[in-house]
């Protein structure tokens, strides 16, 4: 039982899979995707994808039919283009005529018709792909390229015009993913450039007609390109070379101009400004202006200020008295001292206008005027410079007129004046010159710039500085013009002119100095006052330092300096007294000075009892070291 | 289409030069007059046919189906120099009419866009102008000898026209559309494959 039992279940197991296999029967499925393709225009083939067959045999059947005829036709050629397909010769096959196309399935059970098609043959055109490519490597001046060539399909009949064919190729190099394409329009040959030196290339083609589809892509061709790297690399090599002698210049360009950049960069720190010049007012470029700008309102001395020099000026003063007065008159030399200035004259360059030993009542005046301006400042000191520059070109000055001067009258006269400043009567030797106390100034002028020591500068001259200059320039003028009007004179006549002359411009020059100026030059070095000790009858004259009393502190320290030797006593009385400083330049600069004799006015108010010059040679010849005296200081200030 | 023509009537290697231009030319404004069919064929298809394959137009026939044209290589090949060129004449001359009355009918639609529009008009200039140009081509043959004159009713377009008057107002426009395009691929061909008969090393 249990046999049969599964006998049965086995049976009924077999019935219901037969059955179930048998209910798989069915029509065939629908025919899909018909497509169809010409390659030449001239055939065509359809395909189409079979349905299910239904699980019996089923056929497959085209069925077509041509516009403007109802008949139907089948395909004549089912093999030729493998399964699934139909194939249309030469005969069946009609351009420019619809075809309308029908597969049907057929089974057993059933049949399937597929959708038509309607389908023209100029429409559906994919030729072959192209033929018998070629491809070259041509070496054109060591840079290759490919020459690519191939030809039409076969089938394809390009030559009757029946078809038209446009070609594409592409090419990409062996390792690489990318293809690189190309249109080469009807043409047959391509050349394509701008390879890669040593890659491997592979090259397709492929045509389309006018109104079509693309073929397919034609089997690679490969082809190797032959190295030609080496030329670029040492293209290269000479390429960095360049780069790196330009990158060399142009660090040393930058380097050189380092300083000009770190300049501009980093500007230096200006100098410090000249106070009362404008740096943009010198680059204006105005040289009327420009000089204006360099001129300091203190420097150089105005006019008025060179009359502190004028302390040098020994004024002696020869009254009828022939009083020597060492104490300062004042009033007197002031007026002495303006009276007398008038011989000298303004013109600069020239040294005093007589000799150095002058002596003038200017020197009363200076005194007087160096206490004052012992009082003002010490710019004396900013003058000592100039002072002694002027010194030594009225030194200068002073030779060269000296020198010029051949009047032995003058010295006579010089002379002749000098007894007057030493002995108490003024027995002037310019007798026939009549004068009751004649401003007779002397030729002190190079003496009392004599007087100027360097080292009693400062202290006698609280002039301004650049009033020194001028003083000095103003005793030049003196003797200069001394000199000069001396010349055509008769021996007395002109010493008396000469006198006069001196007097004249002694008095001009203390005119023009100016009132304040006057108080300057008169305040020569007060210390350097001599005191005429004694007047000897004849000739002799003794000079002692007058003591400081009257004068500054300041004076006294140079009182030593200043005292003068004298240097020569002439037969006439003529004395000429040195300053200590001045007597070794005088030696060398003024070999005349010896001859010259300033001459000495003295004020007959000058009387003081300690006017006692002493004048003794030896003591003033050590005492004489330092130069030219301040004659003016000596015999021309009152020392009331 | 006007032949210029350089060369002095002696020079029969000249001329076909200028021969062959000539076909050049003419199957150039053919090859463009082909390509804006197509384009109005498909904007005509995108707007008023969704459904591309029907039955129905199997049905269809074009005035100019009158006309025996050769429907394959051989059968173009096999025909006569003469023949083929008539049967370009005449299919160019069957299409200016009916070009025009195409062209005024878009003008009116709106629906078309202007491009549409455009082109339809420049088509049927084409057509006139095409044939013009042909038969320059035409008259440049005989000249040469290469066909003889007994092409003499090609000149009277009248008689062309005059079978073909009424035929072509039963089409719409799709379908007129639809033939225009084949038949301009027809001249297109039919000219190529006259070049290419009568001067072949030119570019065959």
């Amino acid at each position: 039982m249990k046999k049969v039992g599964e006998v049965v279940l086995l049976w009924l197991l077999i019935l219901f899979i037969h059955n179930a296999a048998g209910e798989g029967y069915s029509p065939p499925g629908k025919p899909t995707n018909i497509s169809c393709r010409s390659p030449e225009k001239e055939t065509f083939t359809c395909w189409w994808k079979p349905g299910s067959d239904g699980g019996l045999p089923t056929t497959y059947a085209l069925y077509y039919r041509k516009e403007g005829s109802q008949r139907v036709f089948e395909c004549p050629d089912y093999k030729t283009a493998g399964k699934n397909s139909c194939f249309f010769s030469k005969n069946v096959t009609f351009v420019w005529v619809n075809y309308n196309i029908t597969v049907v399935a057929t089974n057993s059970r059933g049949r399937a018709f597929s959708d038509p098609v309607d389908i023209d043959v100029v429409y559906i055109v994919k030729p072959n792909p192209p033929e018998e490519v070629v491809v070259n490597v041509t070496e054109d001046k060591d840079w290759p390229f490919l020459q690519v060539s191939w030809k039409p399909p076969k089938m394809a009949d390009t030559r009757s015009g029946w078809i038209t064919l446009f070609y594409e190729v592409r090419l990409k190099l062996e390792n690489k993913n990318k293809w690189e394409e190309v249109s080469a329009g009807q043409r047959k040959t391509l050349q394509i450039y701008s390879l890669r030196s040593g890659g491997t290339y592979e090259v397709q083609v492929r045509c389309k007609p006018d109104h079509g589809f693309w073929s397919e892509w034609s089997p690679s061709s490969r082809v190797k390109v032959p190295e030609y790297f080496p030329q670029e690399r040492s293209m290269w090599i000479l390429i960095v070379v360049f780069a790196a002698f330009i990158l060399v210049i142009f660090i040393w360009m930058v380097y050189m101009n380092f300083h000009s950049v770190k300049r501009y960069l980093l500007p230096p720190v200006p100098g410090p400004k000249i106070k009362g010049i404008d740096k943009q007012f010198l680059k204006s470029g105005k040289s009327e202006d420009i000089f204006s700008s360099l001129v300091v309102s203190d420097f150089p001395p105005t006019t008025s200020n060179y009359e502190d020099f004028l302390v040098q000026y020994l004024e002696v003063y020869v009254p009828e008295e022939r009083e020597l007065i060492m104490d300062e008159g004042k009033d007197l030399q002031d007026d002495s001292f303006k009276t007398e200035n008038s011989t000298c004259d303004n013109d600069s360059g020239r040294g005093s206008c007589d000799s150095h030993t002058l002596l003038t009542d200017k020197g009363g005046g200076d005194k007087e005027d160096g206490q004052q301006s012992d009082q003002e400042g010490s710019q004396a000191e900013a003058d000592t410079k100039s002072q002694e520059e002027a010194l030594e070109e009225e030194l200068l000055a002073c030779s060269h007129e000296n020198l010029q001067s051949s009047n032995v009258s003058n010295e006579k006269e010089k002379v002749k004046s000098w007894p007057s400043l030493f002995s108490p009567l003024p027995q002037y030797s310019l007798s026939p010159v009549n004068r009751p106390n004649p401003p007779k100034t002397g030729q002190q002028h190079c003496l009392s710039d004599s007087l100027f020591t360097p080292n009693s500068m400062p202290s006698y001259f609280t002039q301004p500085g650049p009033s020194t200059r001028k003083g000095f320039r103003s005793n030049y003028w003196e003797c200069s013009f001394d000199h000069k009007q001396s010349h055509p004179l008769h021996p007395q006549s002109a010493a008396h002119e000469h006198l006069q002359a001196q007097n004249d411009l002694n008095t001009a020059h203390v005119d023009y100095m100016g009132a304040p100026l006057d108080v300057h030059v008169l305040n020569v070095r007060p210390s350097e006052y001599v005191e005429v000790q004694r007047v000897s009858v004849e000739d002799g004259v003794l000079l002692h330092p007058v003591s400081p009393s009257q004068e500054d502190s300041r004076t006294l320290s140079h009182q030593t300096e200043d005292y003068s030797r004298v240097r020569v006593v002439n037969n006439d009385n003529g004395l000429l007294l040195l300053q200590r400083d001045a007597i070794e330049e005088e030696k060398s600069m003024c070999p005349y000075q010896e001859d010259v004799v300033s001459r000495a006015s003295i004020t007959p108010t000058l009387q003081n009892s300690a006017t006692g010059i002493n004048i003794a040679l030896p003591i003033l010849d050590e005492m004489a070291a330092s130069g030219y005296i301040d004659t003016a200081t000596m015999f021309g200030l009152p020392t009331h | 289409i006007r032949a210029a023509s350089s060369c002095t009537n002696g020079q029969t290697g000249c001329h076909f030069l200028s021969l062959a231009n000539l076909f050049d030319r003419v199957i150039q404004h053919s090859a463009r007059m082909h390509g804006i069919s197509n384009d109005l064929h498909s904007e005509f298809e995108l707007y008023f046919l969704p459904s591309k394959n029907q039955i129905g137009r199997v049905s269809r026939n074009c005035h100019t189906s009158t006309i025996l044209t050769p429907n394959g290589k051989e059968n173009a090949q096999r025909i006569a120099r003469e023949e083929l060129t008539e049967v370009i004449l005449k299919l160019l001359v069957a299409w200016r009419e009916p070009l025009w009355h195409f062209h005024q009918n878009m003008a009116q639609h709106r629906e078309f866009n202007n491009f549409s529009s455009n082109k339809s008009l420049e088509m049927s200039e084409m057509v006139h102008e095409l044939r013009r140009g042909v038969q320059k081509v035409v008259e440049k043959m005989q000249m040469l000898g290469v066909i003889n004159s007994s092409l003499g009713n090609l000149g009277s377009p009248e008689a062309l026209l005059a079978s073909d008057r009424a035929e072509w107002r039963l089409m719409n426009d799709y379908d007129l559309l639809y033939c225009f395009r084949r038949d301009s691929n027809k001249i297109q061909n039919y000219l190529k494959i006259l070049k290419c008969r009568i001067v072949p090393e030119h570019g065959c």
